[in-house]
C-alpha cells in the first residue's frame, strides 16, 4: 500500500504548506460565501462568477451554486453575474465573515432598463481553464434538431474538437478519442450508452436537464477512468418556490416535467417523462410483417432535493430508460438506470463538502425466435454492467490566491458479458461469459494558485488504482493470440492492481481583462474499455476491463490557448492548438469476435494513437444574435504492429477539416430564427482495390486500412420557433418550433457498399446508403407556471 | 446465431436508409491467383477451378488460368487432376472414381505456367472430417411471417458430442442444386447446441415469394449436411458478408482468409457430406 501512503504524504504536503505560506501575508482576513440561486425557480446556478472589483479576483459558484471568497478587512463591490441573467451588484463591508445569499433573474432582453447591466462577464478569459465548453439548456433547444428532438449529444457533437461518429450517430469522438474514452456523467453517475434507437437520440431528456459542460483536455483531477473527454450533465433539482409545468408534443415524442416544492424553499422535486410513438403507425402499414412490430423508448427522470439549514443539502436523483424493439423473429431491450443519492455539507465557510454514493447500470436482453412455443431455436441472451461507488469531494477556499481541491472515490464494476440460452423446447445450451468485477479507486488534490496579477497557476494529482477481482479464470495467450493456459483465482482475490498517477497542470496568463494566454497539460488513464469494432456502435456493449493481458490506456495531452473577448465581451474568441499522445489503444484483430466470447481478450490489438489539431472559435452572445463559429484541423492516427502490415493509418474518426456554425437570432420577441451548418471531411474508410470470385460471389481485394475516404459531409439545418405572449402574470406560456433537417437534401454517405448485379453478375457497383434526406418536422411546447 | 439479431438491427436501420449507385475511383492492385474448389468422401470427379483476380470494377469475367498442373496428396498417395477442356476452361477435376477418405489430409499442390504474385508454385491443405448421420429433413410453410409467407427446411440429427462442430449446408430441389451459389449456402457452428439432439431446426428459409425459387408440393427436396473445418466455415461466412458494410455491426473491412499460400486467394476445402430427403406437402 505504499502508493496511498504516497498520495496522503501529497494531500498533507498540498493542504499544510499553503495556508501557512499565506498566512505571512495578511494577518485578518474575512469570507464571503453564500449560494447563488435563480430568483424564480430557485434552481442553483452552476458556473456564476463573484467578482470582486477592488481586489480585481472572485470566486465560481459549484455545481451546488455555493461559493466562498476569502479577502482582507475593508470595503467591497461584489458583482454577481451568469449567463443569460441580469447582473446584481452589491456593496460590502467586510468586517466578519459575511453570507451573501444571490438570487439573480433571468435576463428580460426586451426590458430597457436591466440593459445597462447585461454586460458578459470574462469568465472565458480570466478563467484558469481551457479547452471547455459549458452551454446551458437554452443554448441547446435553439439548435435546430433532427425529427425537432432537442439533442444534448447532437449539440456537443456541433463544437470545436468534438466530432460525430457518423451521421445520426450519438457516439463522438474528442480531439481524436474513440467513443469509448469519454466520461459521460449525468448527476455524477456513469452512463454506458447513451444512445437511443441506435443512436438516432441520445439518452439525456432535455427539460429535466439544467446544464453542461464538455472538458476536451485540462480535466480536473477531480475526474478519472477516461482517456478523451468528460461530458458532466446536471439534472434541474425541481422548482422550489412553485409548481411549474412544462411539455412537449413532436412528431416521434411528447414529453412532460413536473416540478414543484414541497417544503417551500427547502424541498422540491422534478419528474420527467418522455415516449416515442413512432411505432403507433405500424399497425397503419399495409406490410402484414410490420404491423406487429414494436419500436419505442421512454425515459425517466427524477429528482429531489431537501435543505437541512444552510449548510446541509440532500439530492436523490435518477435516470431510468428503454429502448424496446420487437418483430417475428426477434425482440431487443436495452436501456441504463443510474441513481445518485448526494450530500452536500458546508463544514465552515471555506471548506465544503458532496458525498454521493452512485448506482449506474447497463443492460441489454435479445430474445430470438419465432415466438412459437415448438420454436427450436428460440433463446434469451442477456448482459449487463453495473457500477456502485461512492465518492467524497471537498473544496477548501483557503484564501484569495488558493483554492484547493480534494477527493476520493470507489467504484466496484460488475461485468457479466452475456449470458445466452435456450428457451421452451429449444435445443440450445446455457452459453455463459465469464462474470468480470474489479475495484477502481481514486485520489486526487489540486490547488489553483493566483500567482501575482498576471498568472494563475492550477496544479493537481490524481492517483488511479484499478485491481481485477475474483471469481475469474484468466487466459494466458501465445504470439498466435492463441489461449495457451488459464489461472483462476478464487471468489474476493484482488489477483492483479495497475495504478497511475495522473497530473493535471494548468497556467493561465492574463494579458489584460480581456486577452489570456493559456497552457495546460493532463494525463489521463483508463481502465474500462469497450469491446466495439462498428463504425456506428449498436446497443451490444461489452465493456472490458484492464487486466494481465491488457494495459491501462494513458493518454498525455499538452494544449495551448489564446482567449480574447471583444465588444464588451459579447464576442469570445479562441484558438486552441493541442498534441495527443495514448498509449495501449485498442484496436481488433479482423473479424473479431466480440460476443459471447471467453477469450476475448485474444482478439485485442494494442497499439497506440496519436493526435494533434487546432480549433478556432468565436462565440458571440449578442443581444440578438447568439451561437458560435468554428473551425477545427485534427488529425488521428494509430498503430498497431498487427494491422496494417505494422504501419499507422488514420483512426476512423480522422476527419481533418470541420467547420461549424451554429447561429440563432432574435428577430421579436415572439420570434427566433436558428441555423447550423457543419462540414467535415469525409471519414477514413478502406476500399476494394481488386475483385476475386468464388462460387459466383465477387468480393473486394482490400486497400490498406483507411487508405480512402467517403466524400465529404455537409449539411445545413433551419428552425423557427414562435412563442405566446408574455405579460407579467400569465401562468400559461407556449412555443412552437418548425424545423427542417437537411436543408438541401445532401446525401451524406453513412455507407458504402459493393454489390454485384443480380442479372449480369460480372458487373459490380458502388452503392452509397444515406440515411436522411430533407427531413421537415414540429413540436408544441408548452410551459405552466403557478405563480 | 450472432448473425441472426444482428439482422435485427439491419432492418431497423433499413426503415430509415436510402441506396443510390455512385461513381468512384478506385486504384488497382497486382494480381493474385485465386483457388476454389473441394473434395468430399463421395466418390465421383471434384472440381477444382483457378482464375486470377482483377480490377474491381473489371465487369468481365474472372479471367482462367490454364494449363496447370494439379495434384492431391494425402500423404502416402497422390492423385493428378487434368483440365477438364485442356488450355481453356481453367478447371481441373479429379478421376471420376477418386473419394477422399474420413480423417486423412488433402494436399492440393498447384505449379502455374506463368508466374502470378511473383510465384508459380501454390498449395493448400485441409482435413476431411467425418459428419453425422442426418435423421430427416422437413419443408415447413410458415404463411404468417413475410409478404407472400415463407418457406422451412428442417433439419433433425444428433450432433456429436465433444467437440466444435462446423456445419455447411446445401439444398437441392428436385435434385439440382438450390443453393447453387455461395451467398445461399447456410453455415452454423454447434456453439449453442453442442451434443444436443437437433429436433426440427431451420436450415433454410425460402422466400415464397420469388416464384423461382420457391417450392412447390410434389417437388423433391435434398439437404446436404457437410462437417467442415473451422478455416473452411470462417471462410464462408467472410464471403458472403464481403463487401457488404452495416455500420452497426461490420468491423473495419477486412480480407477474405482463406488457405491458399503465398498470398493466393481462394480455398480449398475437404468435407463429407450426409443426405436427406422429403417430399413438399
Amino acid at each position: 500500500m505504499k502508493q496511498y501512503l504516497f498520495l496522503f504524504l501529497l494531500i498533507s504536503i498540498i493542504l499544510i504548506s499553503l495556508p501557512v505560506s499565506a498566512q505571512k501575508e495578511k494577518p485578518k482576513t474575512h469570507t464571503i460565501s453564500g449560494r447563488v440561486t435563480d430568483s424564480q425557480n430557485g434552481e442553483s446556478l452552476i458556473g456564476a462568477t463573484i467578482y470582486v472589483s477592488e481586489m480585481k479576483t472572485g470566486a465560481v459558484s459549484d455545481i451546488y451554486g455555493n461559493y466562498s471568497v476569502t479577502l482582507p478587512v475593508g470595503q467591497y463591490t461584489v458583482v454577481i453575474s451568469y449567463i443569460g441573467y441580469s447582473t446584481v451588484q452589491k456593496t460590502i463591508t467586510l468586517d466578519k465573515d459575511v453570507t451573501l445569499k444571490v438570487e439573480l433573474s433571468v435576463r428580460q432582453e426586451n426590458l430597457k432598463e436591466v440593459e445597462i447591466s447585461s454586460e458578459r462577464n470574462n469568465k472565458n478569459v480570466l478563467r484558469p481553464e481551457m479547452s471547455t465548453f459549458k452551454m446551458d439548456i437554452k443554448t441547446i433547444e435553439t439548435i435546430p434538431a433532427l425529427f425537432g428532438e432537442v439533442d444534448i449529444i447532437k449539440a456537443i457533437q456541433l463544437l470545436p474538437g468534438v466530432q460525430s461518429v457518423s451521421e445520426g450517430s450519438s457516439g463522438f469522438s474528442v480531439r481524436g478519442g474513440a467513443p469509448d474514452q469519454n466520461l459521460i456523467l449525468l448527476d455524477g453517475a456513469n452512463v454506458y450508452n447513451a444512445s437511443h434507437m441506435l443512436g438516432f437520440f441520445s439518452v439525456f431528456n432535455n427539460d429535466a436537464i439544467k446544464d453542461v459542460k464538455l472538458y476536451k483536455g485540462d480535466i480536473p483531477p477531480a475526474y478519472g477512468g477516461r482517456l478523451s473527454s468528460v461530458l458532466d450533465i446536471h439534472m434541474e433539482e425541481g422548482n422550489s418556490k412553485k409548481l411549474e409545468i412544462n411539455g412537449g408534443i413532436g412528431l416521434i415524442s411528447s414529453r412532460l416535467t413536473i416540478e414543484a416544492p414541497i417544503l417551500k424553499d427547502r424541498c422540491s422535486f422534478i419528474v420527467s417523462g418522455r415516449r416515442t410513438y413512432a411505432d403507433l403507425y405500424l399497425p397503419l402499414s399495409s406490410n402484414k410483417a410490420l404491423q406487429n412490430n414494436k419500436l419505442y423508448f421512454y425515459d425517466l427522470n427524477a429528482k429531489i432535493n431537501y435543505k437541512f439549514g444552510d449548510k446541509d443539502q440532500i439530492f436523490l436523483s435518477g435516470y431510468f430508460g428503454r429502448d424496446v424493439f420487437k418483430n417475428q423473429f426477434a425482440g431487443m431491450q436495452w436501456g441504463n438506470g443510474t441513481g445518485t443519492l448526494r450530500w452536500n455539507h458546508l463544514f465552515t465557510k471555506k471548506l465544503f463538502g458532496n458525498f454521493s454514493a452512485v448506482y449506474s447500470d447497463y443492460r441489454y436482453r435479445i430474445d430470438g425466435g419465432s415466438g412459437s412455443e415448438s420454436d427450436v431455436t428460440a433463446f434469451q441472451w442477456n448482459a449487463s454492467l453495473k457500477d456502485i461507488g461512492v465518492k467524497g469531494d471537498f473544496s477548501y477556499f483557503a484564501n484569495t490566491k488558493n483554492t484547493i481541491k480534494f477527493g476520493v472515490s470507489a467504484t466496484y464494476h460488475i461485468i457479466d458479458p452475456g449470458v445466452a440460452k435456450g428457451t421452451g423446447s429449444s435445443v440450445f445450451n446455457e452459453i455463459s461469459v465469464q462474470h468480470n468485477y474489479a475495484l477502481e479507486t481514486g485520489l486526487y488534490a489540486g490547488n489553483e494558485e493566483r500567482l501575482g496579477d498576471y498568472f494563475t497557476l492550477k496544479y493537481g494529482l490524481r492517483f488511479s488504482m484499478f485491481q481485477n477481482v475474483g471469481p475469474d479464470t484468466v487466459f494466458q495467450y501465445d504470439a498466435n493470440y492463441n489461449t495457451s493456459g488459464n489461472t483462476a483465482y478464487n471468489s474476493g482475490t484482488f489477483y492483479h492492481t495497475y495504478y497511475g498517477l495522473e497530473p493535471r497542470v494548468g497556467l493561465l496568463f492574463s494579458v489584460n481583462d480581456k486577452s489570456s494566454v493559456k497552457a495546460s497539460y493532463s494525463r489521463t488513464n483508463q481502465y474500462m474499455q469497450l469491446a466495439q469494432n462498428s463504425t456506428v456502435g449498436t446497443p451490444l456493449d461489452i465493456w472490458f476491463p484492464a487486466s494481465p493481458n491488457v494495459k491501462p490506456q494513458i493518454s498525455d495531452q499538452v494544449a495551448l490557448g489564446y482567449f480574447r473577448n471583444f465588444r464588451r465581451n459579447t464576442i469570445e474568441t479562441s484558438c486552441e492548438v493541442y498534441y495527443k499522445w495514448m498509449q495501449h489503444v485498442i484496436d481488433f484483430k479482423d473479424y473479431a469476435v466480440l460476443l459471447l466470447n471467453d477469450t476475448l481478450e485474444g482478439q485485442l490489438r494494442i497499439g497506440k494513437a496519436w493526435s494533434y489539431g487546432a480549433e478556432f472559435l468565436v462565440r458571440l452572445n449578442e443581444k440578438k444574435l447568439n451561437g458560435w463559429v468554428s473551425y477545427t484541423y485534427s488529425r488521428v492516427f494509430r498503430q498497431v504492429a498487427e494491422i496494417n502490415n505494422g504501419n499507422f493509418y488514420p483512426a476512423p474518426y480522422d476527419k481533418p477539416h470541420n467547420v461549424a456554425i451554429v447561429l440563432n437570432y432574435r428577430i421579436s420577441k415572439r420570434f427566433l430564427v436558428s441555423a447550423n451548418w457543419v462540414y467535415s471531411t469525409g471519414n477514413p474508410l478502406t476500399f476494394p482495390i481488386g475483385r476475386a470470385e468464388i462460387g459466383g460471389k465477387i468480393f473486394p481485394i482490400y486497400s490498406d486500412r483507411n487508405a480512402y475516404r467517403y466524400q465529404a459531409y455537409h449539411r445545413l439545418d433551419l428552425s423557427m420557433t414562435f412563442y405566446s405572449k408574455q405579460k407579467p402574470g400569465r401562468k400559461f406560456a407556449w412555443d412552437l418550433n418548425a424545423s427542417i433537417y437537411n436543408v438541401y437534401n445532401r446525401h451524406n454517405t453513412w455507407s458504402i457498399e459493393f454489390v454485384q448485379d443480380k442479372v449480369n453478375p460480372n458487373v459490380t457497383s458502388a452503392e452509397r446508403v444515406y440515411l436522411f434526406g430533407i427531413i421537415p418536422s414540429v413540436t408544441f411546447n408548452f410551459h405552466f407556471n403557478n405563480e | 446465431m450472432n448473425k441472426r439479431f444482428l439482422y435485427i438491427l439491419v432492418l431497423a436501420a433499413a426503415a430509415a436508409s436510402c441506396t443510390e449507385k455512385i461513381d468512384l475511383k478506385l486504384d488497382s492492385t497486382y494480381t493474385r491467383l485465386v483457388v476454389d474448389g473441394h473434395i468430399t468422401s463421395d466418390s465421383m470427379a471434384h472440381f477444382i477451378s483457378l482464375t486470377k483476380t482483377s480490377d474491381y470494377f473489371s465487369n468481365q469475367p474472372s479471367p482462367r488460368v490454364t494449363n496447370a498442373t494439379l495434384s492431391l496428396s494425402d500423404g502416402t498417395n497422390t492423385f493428378p487432376l487434368t483440365e477438364t477442356v485442356p488450355g481453356q476452361s481453367g478447371i481441373y477435376s479429379t478421376d471420376p472414381k477418386f473419394a477422399g477418405i474420413i480423417g486423412k489430409t488433402y494436399t492440393l499442390n498447384i505449379s502455374l505456367p506463368e508466374v502470378i504474385a511473383g510465384t508459380t508454385e501454390y498449395t493448400a491443405s485441409s482435413e476431411l472430417i467425418g459428419v453425422t448421420k442426418l435423421d430427416s429433413i422437413q419443408a415447413v410453410f410458415r404463411s404468417d411471417i413475410g409478404k407472400d409467407g415463407i418457406w422451412q427446411v428442417k433439419v433433425f440429427a444428433q450432433d456429436p458430442p465433444g467437440s466444435r462442430n462446423y456445419y455447411m449446408m446445401n439444398l437441392y430441389r428436385n435434385h439440382k442444386l438450390w443453393s447453387d451459389t455461395i451467398t445461399k449456402v447456410g453455415i452454423t457452428d454447434n456453439q449453442f447446441f453442442a451434443g444436443n439432439y437437433i429436433p426440427g431446426a431451420d436450415a433454410f428459409y425460402i422466400n415464397n415469394s420469388n416464384k423461382w425459387e420457391t417450392l412447390y408440393p410434389g417437388d423433391t427436396v435434398t439437404l446436404e449436411l457437410s462437417a467442415v473445418t473451422k478455416e473452411y466455415y470462417d471462410f464462408i461466412g467472410q464471403v458472403q458478408f464481403a463487401g457488404i458494410s452495416i455500420p452497426f455491426f461490420s468491423g473495419p473491412p477486412a480480407n477474405v482468409v482463406g488457405n491458399i499460400s503465398n498470398e493466393g486467394v481462394g480455398f480449398f476445402a475437404a468435407y463429407s457430406s450426409s443426405f436427406a430427403s422429403c417430399i413438399v406437402k
